[in-house]
């Protein structure tokens, strides 16, 4: 794994909610480097600020204070046009609930943020199918989302998120809605297009095989960083509570 | 390092194509919310059509009650008309009604008509001299006020001079000759009777507009209602469109799309269910062949554009909250796991 180039940063980010005219502050003040191609999961409680640090990440919200820095861009500067274009193209959302366009087939989703990229055209749809190879689904490219099995739309839906080849992977525990062995097969597939793709994959997460498959575990409590290990250091952690 | 670009609209086909597939997707709830449109349009084309059959059924059921009232007239002066001889006189031109109480008296027959200036089948062409001979009454018709003639030249070689008008304030040549009677077939009740109908007719359009427009509103907070249940029912499409890469333009276009395309199919049943409905109703009352043969149909296709492109536009006015809310919805919408 290199760790040389710095992917996505957040400087002292603190967020805060009007909650029924009380503040509330989801975040206290985070500062994190996150490098490119490495496999991230973030992990915390309900209600620990893992879900607005993880929408900071993936340029879905914005800080009160501090910055938040995507391939060196502070998304704060950036107006509507620019941040869909960042979404667009630089990052890739696999979501808990797959949210595949359920009228499209399986290829007409992935070429979605294609278009919306501009590119509409026979190649675009080869690069679909590629994709769709790459995860394991390029013999049924034609089929409706609610024709296939929850893993196979998971898989689906990556290769949807990889369309425009993102630099970053945001998922929002990619396996709670699949069962044991496919939430597996999924993690496996993450940890290849890592590999592979040097695509850096962020990921939050409560799944105990997620957090050995990754490279580093950024744990959120009450708003801050309560700390940073590697995936062996969970290993080491779970052996000894059992 | 590659900088930030500038995120491209996608073009309207792209749009009209994922707006019909959203369409498709939720034929059910499309179908409802076109229902909505498609009876607020059918009340207005139902309306219209009642117009159009109206003008028309009504010119005939005017005539009818015109010559009827004639008939009346000439036979309480003469008794029936069959056997005897009449006289017919035109000064300008002939009224439709005039034309059809002579129809009618032809066909009510055997009777021997003259005329003198008048053309119609089963009417014999006589001068103005000999037009009266043994006549049992002559009837003035036209539309002319000033008659070349005198009611005496008009009568002569009647037994029993009598004139039949149909027009009070026609004047004739001459001196007025006592002897001779000239009766009308319209008094002035007629009259008034016409002008209270056409005041009354005035007030009852100026109320039809009152409920025609409130339908047409219920119309539109229907739609609106139908459109903002689709958007809340779809935060997560939506969301998941802007974390494509999706602008708010092309959301809030999506969703105009969709709308105008409910609105126009909604108003195009609705507008040729309206004006059919209508006229098979119509159809019951007069006969298949008047409402259907004497309709105005280009004013009737006119129309019925009209109400499409009224209703299209009102599908799309209710459309314009719902798609502000969609394009506002916030791109994190699409991580939230429970509806």
């Amino acid at each position: 794994m290199k760790r040389d180039r710095i992917i996505a940063r957040a400087i002292d980010v603190k967020r805060k909610y009007a909650l029924g005219g009380e503040t509330v502050w989801a975040l206290r003040g985070i500062s994190m480097d996150i490098y490119e191609g490495e496999y991230l999961s973030i992990m915390g409680p309900s209600g620990s600020g893992k879900s607005t640090f993880f929408n900071m990440i993936g340029g879905l919200d914005k800080p009160t204070s501090g910055k938040v820095y995507i391939d060196h861009v502070d998304i704060a500067q950036l107006d509507p046009y620019e941040l869909a274009w960042l979404r667009c193209r630089k990052i890739g959302y696999v979501f808990q609930t797959f949210n595949l366009i359920q009228v499209m087939s399986c290829i007409e989703n992935v070429m979605l943020p294609m278009s919306f990229a501009g590119k509409d055209s026979e190649e675009a749809r080869d690069e679909a199918m590629r994709i769709l190879e790459l995860v394991g689904l390029g013999n049924r490219p034609l089929h409706k989302p609610a024709e296939l099995s929850g893993g196979q739309q998971q898989r689906v839906a990556i290769a949807r998120a990889l369309a425009n080849s993102p630099d970053i992977l945001l998922a929002d525990e990619p396996t709670g809605n699949l069962d044991l062995k496919t939430g597996e097969e999924i993690i496996r597939l993450f940890r290849k297009l890592s590999d592979d793709l040097g695509v850096t994959v962020i990921a939050a997460t409560h799944d105990l095989k997620m957090l050995k498959a990754s490279d580093r575990i950024a744990w959120i409590d009450d708003g801050r960083l309560a700390k940073i290990t590697t995936a062996e250091e969970v290993k080491i952690e779970v052996e000894e509570v059992k | 390092m590659e900088n930030i670009g500038t995120q491209v609209s996608l073009p309207f086909s792209r749009a009209f194509q994922i707006a019909l597939q959203g369409i498709r997707n939720r034929l059910g709830r499309s179908l409802v919310t076109m229902s909505g449109v498609m009876l607020g349009i059918a009340f207005l084309m139902c309306t219209i059509t009642t117009q159009l059959i109206d003008k028309t059924v009504n010119r005939e059921r005017k005539l009818r009650q015109t010559v009827n009232l004639m008939e009346n007239v000439l036979k309480s002066e003469i008794g029936a008309v069959q056997g005897k001889r009449i006289a017919v006189a035109a000064f300008g031109a002939i009224s439709e009604s005039e034309r059809t109480l002579i129809a009618s008296i032809v066909a009510a027959g055997p009777v021997e008509l003259r005329g003198y200036g008048v053309e119609a089948a089963g009417v014999t062409r006589s001068g103005a001299k000999d037009l009266a001979a043994d006549a049992s009454v002559v009837l003035i018709f036209g539309d002319s006020k000033q008659c070349p003639l005198s009611l005496a030249e008009l009568t002569a070689c009647m037994t029993r001079k009598l004139a039949l008008d149909t027009r009070a304030d026609r004047a004739f040549t001459g001196t007025p000759d006592p002897s001779i009677r000239r009766e009308l077939f319209f008094g002035k009740q007629i009259e008034e009777q016409a002008s209270k109908q056409r005041i009354e007719a005035q007030r009852e359009r100026s109320r039809l507009i009152w409920i025609v427009a409130v339908s047409l509103c219920v119309t539109v907070i229907g739609v609106a209602n139908a459109m903002l249940m689709s958007v809340t029912e779809r935060f997560r499409e939506i969301g998941t469109m802007k974390c494509l890469g999706a602008l708010s333009g092309f959301i809030r276009t999506l969703f105009l799309i969709e709308s105008a395309l409910i609105g126009f199919t909604g108003s195009v049943v609705g507008a040729v269910s309206g004006a059919l409905f209508t006229m098979l109703v119509y159809s019951f009352t007069y006969s298949f062949a008047t409402v259907f043969l004497s309709m105005p149909y280009d004013r009737l296709v006119l129309a019925g554009m009209t109400a499409v492109v009224i209703g299209t536009i009102l599908a799309m006015l209710a459309a314009l909250y719902p798609a502000r809310v969609a394009s506002r919805m916030v791109p994190a919408s699409a991580l939230r796991s429970t509806v």
